[in-house]
């Protein structure tokens, strides 16, 4: 009987080499429709929570547009000089720039890598002012809530109770196809959310720097460490009476599993020159770059990130804060973007922001409370890019979308959105109004901001 | 394998009552009552989970001694261990946010060492309700947020319109939900009232967004959906309330700036920066214009404490911090009725609220069930540990301001004012499909439950006494009983799950420990300890409270 001595515990369990030959966890079911994949794409969805104010982002620069702007923002509006010229050929003469600290995400979309969706939102149906006022529409409950219209956002379940989000049901939409991947389709490098929630597929839960190994375990036979994992293993595997330890359970087995897999394959990945910022949506989209380079190695085919960067409930100082989140996106999705390039897979994946809600065109002094509608960015090689998509409003408080204060009613409904990134990931037509559930009340079902 | 085995926790509360006043028959006089069966140490122990920060052995002496009831009315009596003391006690460093780190530190001592052990549990519980944190822009005032925590440890037990208003007027509240510095609107430059700190107000703290019956269920309108408790217009009411304050002692209103000292001090009224119109606020009341920023801070105070969702509201939240993921209508009712009136028609009243929740037969179901109890809270499982193995430091500090990355939660220091977790969280699968939820298992993802497995592994392998190469602020276990005994591998187990379970082990946990023991030397005795103790700490059965 092999025997532990402490040298086995303190011995760092960095034992790369020998994980690479462990059978790897399918989370596949090997049940449903949908067929393989002959290439790879990946989704990127950048989460910003708090609210992105996007009509500072992206901001009309000249003419009566900018007064508009201008005067609904007063102490918060930025220098029509200061705003960073992108052009628009699709918009004749209207004039749009972005925010002054976001010069990489300008060199996107004037290399035709970008694309904007105008003030897009969570909707049931398509929605006018006096539809909102006289309660003629069905509306996604709580407006202006933080987590409800998260929740709307991911799980775009307008006024239905659903548990899923729009990257589980596709996740599950495409099980079948595949079944040999050995990581899950969804992966998360920002914790549990419902856009991955899903009834037959799990997502994977990894930290911003990739997963983390149990210390104190071995996957070499001839080690102590070997029995440890396996009578660790054998405890979670035992019968439990609660729902909480079960559900625990499931979560510890996923870990002490899918650890081993995927680190000994994102050990082994290229170095990437892309430098990428400091700071957390940095060292995430790096680690997404590090396993896309690996994708292969873990038969991928398919897959979709959960990335975020939180602060952006801009309530207070407003005009100190946003340089520094909205700089934060542009220069982590730059990185991201070089990173994709040189991997050879720029046209492969497509990343796209997502937000709780645009925010008030009005101020409180020094910041902005929740609205509604806003911009969402698209990036990636097989984006249409230089195009800003859907319509982008008048920013006059008082005007046609806006129910008060500057909060303006979507006109592209978040479901739009989804299928159109969902159709470019793989979902046949038919299927994409189970991706996202509302569609079918909205005439345009692809926005036009995927090359096919 | 077979089932972990269950054993009957408590007899039924009510005891034949019914044969007693029934068929009995005869005439003599009645049989003086049965008194209650003793309190088993299985029974103290899952009652000390719910109500403290980990069960000592004189506290399970105390309670199967005294009973549950008189020891909580002890713990209610008892005075606050605070945190700004110990905080300003300190020199004052180079840099505010360096006292972070001692601010977590008295923490650790309070939830381990207060004897004030069921007010420290509760206002933890309060401070996941009323939430603000110190990442972000109060990492610069580690006083407010020693005293915030304050707040809530000595209103734990107090009435909770007492804690809504400190909460309100508190200037870590005001900077967090930046209530601090709004003013009233400005029509020409589109200025109007910040509706951060009334929104949260009402949706986290007190009432939530849905009318609620006092069960707890979701009251539905005639066309089957909920019925919002407030719309924008409320929301906005309630903004305009919340102007003209900021720090005390300013010499004026645009310039007023945090120092050591306001920091500790309630929020000052400045009258010229409070909206002085008409309000809306829930329930179609309307605050009449003109009357001035303090009175009409507390009408909205007293409109939103009045709310009947209060009552339901808290009590889920407050048992669900305790007791249960899940409780049953019935026992949200029994819960919310005694904050609606504590028998003395105090509304209110969260001494009497804590001690309903702890006392419900719920709370020691006779038959537990599988919905029964809850995942414990990250910190809670590190706490538990530390105080079985006393825990300590050559420095006696617990410096831990990583312990929001390590456990995924720390002491006001969550990523935002929706706390760590959210009460309705339910992961996808069983619990999801079973329409339950379970807060605590949305920060239990892979990534983390692996940092807190290997937080664990280092404790219990690396940071013990046999360890010689302890840096000062190590905080670090005591295993030597079990390395007196670690010859014998069955009273070895026998003592580490006394110690963290109660003595309730199940056969798979203890049939794999004894395995994993048997393959080292007898002699290395600190090993086998250490191995015992991080299966057992590391185990689904241990993160699970009953």
């Amino acid at each position: 009987m092999k025997t532990l001595n402490r040298r086995d515990f303190l011995r760092t369990s960095g034992a790369a080499a020998v994980m690479a030959a462990t059978p790897g966890l399918s989370y596949s079911q090997v049940v449903g429709g949908g067929g393989d994949f002959d290439d790879y794409r990946a989704l990127v969805c950048v989460f910003l929570f708090g609210g992105n104010d996007s009509y500072n982002m992206l901001v009309p620069r000249s003419g009566a547009e900018y007064t508009a702007y201008a005067n609904s923002r007063q102490n918060l509006a930025i220098a029509a000089n200061d705003l960073l010229p992108i052009t628009t050929p699709g918009l004749g003469a209207r004039e749009f720039g972005l925010h002054p600290s976001m010069p990489g995400l300008q060199g996107l979309f004037e290399a035709g890598n970008a694309a904007f969706v105008a003030n897009v939102g969570p909707l049931v149906e398509p929605t006018t002012r006096d539809d909102f006022l006289n309660g003629s529409v069905a509306l996604p409950p709580q407006l202006f809530s933080h987590n409800d219209q998260q929740d709307q956002w991911t799980s775009l379940r307008g006024n239905t109770q659903s548990k899923t989000g729009w990257a589980g049901r596709m996740a599950d939409l495409i099980r079948s196809g595949v079944a040999e991947q050995q990581m899950a389709t969804n992966a998360s490098l920002f914790g549990a959310n419902l856009m991955q929630a899903a009834d037959d597929t799990i997502a994977y839960v990894m930290g911003p720097g990739g997963p983390v190994q149990f210390n104190g375990f071995s996957l070499d036979p001839d080690s102590i460490l070997f029995e440890q994992r396996a009578a660790f293993l054998r405890v979670l595997n035992a019968d439990y009476s609660s729902v909480y330890e079960r559900g625990f359970t499931d979560v510890q087995r996923r870990a002490v599993e899918a650890a081993d897999t995927v680190t000994a394959a994102i050990d082994s990945a290229p170095p990437i020159n892309a430098v990428f910022p400091q700071g957390q949506l940095g060292l995430q989209l790096q680690t997404v770059a590090r396993l896309i380079a690996v994708r292969d190695q873990l038969q991928m085919k398919r897959q979709i990130f959960f990335v975020a960067a939180g602060g952006f409930d801009s309530h207070d100082d407003q005009n100190q804060d946003q340089p520094g989140l909205l700089g934060g996106i542009s220069e982590a999705i730059s990185a991201f973007h070089a990173a994709t390039v040189e991997l050879g897979m720029a046209d492969n994946v497509t990343t796209f922001t997502q937000s709780d809600f645009g925010r008030t065109l009005t101020s409180n002094g020094d910041g902005t409370d929740h609205a509604w509608g806003g911009n969402q960015l698209v990036v990636g090689g097989s984006v249409a890019g230089q195009q800003i998509l859907g319509n982008y409003p008048s920013l006059q408080i008082g005007g046609p979308e806006d129910v008060g204060g500057g909060r303006f009613i979507p006109s592209t409904s978040a479901d739009q959105y989804a299928a159109t990134l969902a159709k470019w990931f793989g979902i046949p037509d038919v299927d994409l109004d189970a991706v996202a559930p509302n569609l079918s009340n909205f005439a345009q079902r692809d926005l036009g901001f995927m090359i096919a | 394998m077979t089932n972990k085995q269950w054993i009957s926790l408590l007899a039924p509360l009510v005891l034949g009552l019914a044969g007693c006043g029934g068929g009995g028959g005869g005439n003599s006089e009645p049989p003086p009552p049965t008194p209650p069966p003793p309190i088993t140490k299985a029974e103290a122990v899952q009652f000390l989970n719910q109500a403290t920060f980990g069960p000592t052995d004189a506290d399970i002496e105390n309670v199967i001694a005294v009973r549950h009831e008189s020891w909580i009315d002890n713990q209610l009596a008892r005075a606050p261990s605070l945190q700004l003391p110990h905080v300003q006690s300190i020199a004052p460093p180079q840099f505010q946010f360096q006292l972070q780190t001692d601010r977590i530190d008295i923490w650790f001592r309070n939830a381990l060492n207060g004897n004030d052990q069921l007010r420290q549990r509760v206002a933890f519980a309060l401070s996941e309700i009323m939430v603000v944190s110190h990442l972000g822009a109060l990492n610069n005032a580690p006083y407010a947020l020693a005293d915030y925590y304050d707040v809530l440890a000595r209103n734990a037990f107090g009435n909770y319109r007492d804690l809504l208003e400190e909460v309100t007027l508190h200037p870590a509240m005001g900077v967090y939900l930046s209530m601090l510095g709004n003013q009233k609107p400005n029509a020409a430059l589109n200025i109007r009232p910040d509706e951060n700190y009334a929104r949260e107000l009402m949706q986290l703290f007190s009432i939530g967004l849905v009318e609620l019956e006092t069960d707890g269920s979701i009251r539905l309108d005639a066309q089957n959906q909920p019925i919002p408790t407030y719309d924008q217009a409320i929301i906005e009411g309630f903004a305009h309330v919340f102007t003209g304050w900021t720090w005390a002692g300013s010499p004026n209103f645009p310039q007023a700036r945090g120092t050591q000292q306001n920091q500790v001090v309630p929020m000052e009224l400045w009258e010229d920066y409070h909206d002085s119109g008409a309000k809306l606020l829930l329930n179609d009341v309307v605050l009449p214009a003109g009357q001035g920023g303090e009175q009409d801070l507390a009408a909205a105070l007293d409109n939103i404490f009045q709310h009947p969702n209060v009552g339901p509201f808290i009590a889920i939240r407050l048992i669900q911090r305790l007791v249960t993921s899940n409780p049953s209508p019935g026992y949200i009712r029994r819960v919310a009725e005694t904050f609606n009136d504590n028998g003395f028609g105090t509304r209110g009243d969260l001494g009497a609220v804590v001690k309903a929740i702890l006392l419900d037969p719920e709370a020691r179901p006779a038959m537990p069930m599988e919905i029964d109890g809850k995942l414990k809270e990250p910190i809670v499982r590190v706490t538990q540990l530390w105080k079985a193995y006393n825990a300590t430091s050559n420095s006696g500090r617990y410096p831990l301001l990583a312990a929001y990355i390590l456990f995924g939660q720390g002491p006001l220091q969550s990523p935002s004012v929706f706390n760590f977790f959210s009460p309705f969280y339910a992961p996808p699968g069983e619990i999801s499909n079973s329409s339950l939820v379970a807060p605590e298992l949305g920060i239990a993802t892979e990534y983390q439950n692996t940092v807190l497995t290997n937080f664990f592994f280092g404790q219990v392998f690396g940071l013990n006494q046999t360890n010689e190469n302890r840096q000062d602020d190590d905080v670090y276990i005591d295993f030597s009983e079990e390395m007196a005994i670690a010859a014998d591998i069955d009273a070895l187990i026998s003592m580490v799950a006394e110690k963290l379970l109660g003595g309730q082990i199940s056969d798979p946990l203890r049939n794999e420990i004894a395995g994993m023991l048997e393959r080292i030397p007898e002699t290395d005795t600190a090993l086998r300890a250490a191995e015992a103790i991080y299966f057992v700490v590391t185990s689904p059965e241990y993160a699970y409270q009953r």
